[in-house]
């Protein structure tokens, strides 16, 4: 067992902070992940990885699905008639 | 790994998420020539998305659809302003995430300041508890769960997680309409998903633990 298996099963090594402080960039750039080498000799990096995919992917549950009530838009109507401004260029 | 492999590909993920929308180049113009129903068309056409994401920065409906009028009223007195130099979509979203900050910052909330909330924090060393954090989430969380979860999120975090894995937005786009570097927006859409997992594990009970 390596040193990094070692270490993660009562805390983060070196590897697994040198690894983790380079997530944000890492999955930023759409590197794939699995093929990391920490990954293959890390189950407590690895789960992490798993799970901000996972949320990542779950994320998508929560695209809009209700709109605002009608009276937005006639608020929206009603203040523009107010000031006349109906569409009128600003620039 | 649906979020590695749309980060790769942002052009797919831009026609997934945010695709052309038909009619509305053509809304744009009209409107900015004081045409009062493509104003409308307009507002049909983005009313949910802008709507769902004040809903989700205020949690408060009848805030959400205060904040929505707002920005649809700063958008007409600036819709002559746009040049197409960014998506319009991109570009109202931005325009909305000013009115969603600034109507926060008058509550007077902690953590509204984008600068202070786009700030790294001292929480980005490395997670000393992992060893006891295995596969836990997997098939384990839904909308609801998620909601919530988002809902605890601090307002800086949960914009920049809004913005990039629900609406879809590439870090460049939320960079520029945060006005903040690329790289701050990775650091805090990593740290919002930490976050985001530790409020759901917290959520998972031990019997439902595989």
């Amino acid at each position: 067992m390596n040193d990094s298996r070692k270490n993660t099963q009562h805390g983060a090594s070196k590897d697994c902070h040198d690894f983790q402080a380079h997530l944000p960039e890492l999955f930023g750039s759409g590197v794939e992940l699995g093929h990391h080498p920490h990954l293959a000799e890390c189950a407590a990096c690895s789960a992490l990885v798993r799970d901000l995919e996972y949320i990542a992917a779950q994320a998508k549950l929560l695209l809009p699905l209700h709109d605002p009530s009608p009276a937005v838009w006639e608020n929206i109507e009603s203040a523009l008639s107010k000031t006349g401004g109906k569409g009128k260029r600003t620039t | 790994m649906q979020p590695l492999g749309a980060e790769a590909h942002p052009h797919n993920t831009q026609q997934r998420r945010n695709p052309p929308i038909a009619g509305e180049q053509e809304a744009i113009a009209r409107a900015q020539q004081g045409d009062g129903k493509a104003f409308e068309v307009l507002y049909n056409l983005h009313k949910r998305r802008v709507y769902s994401l004040c809903l989700r920065m205020l949690g408060n409906v009848a805030e959400a659809e205060d904040l929505t009028q707002d920005a649809f009223l700063q958008l007409h007195r600036k819709i002559g302003t746009f040049r197409g130099d960014s998506a319009f979509s991109t570009w109202l979203h931005r325009m909305a995430v000013n009115v969603v900050l600034m109507h926060l910052r008058k509550k007077g909330l902690p953590q509204i300041s984008l600068e202070e909330a786009l700030e790294p924090a001292q929480e980005d060393g490395p997670r000393k508890d992992l060893g006891a954090r295995d596969l836990v989430l997997s098939g384990s969380i839904d909308r609801v769960a998620l909601e919530r979860a988002v809902e605890g999120l601090p307002p800086g975090y949960r914009l920049v997680f809004v913005l990039h894995d629900v609406e879809g937005y590439e870090h460049n786009e939320i960079a520029e309409m945060l006005r903040c570097s690329i790289g701050n927006s990775k650091s805090q859409l990593h740290k919002a998903r930490m976050r985001l997992r530790d409020l759901l594990r917290q959520t998972v009970s031990p019997e439902a633990r595989p």
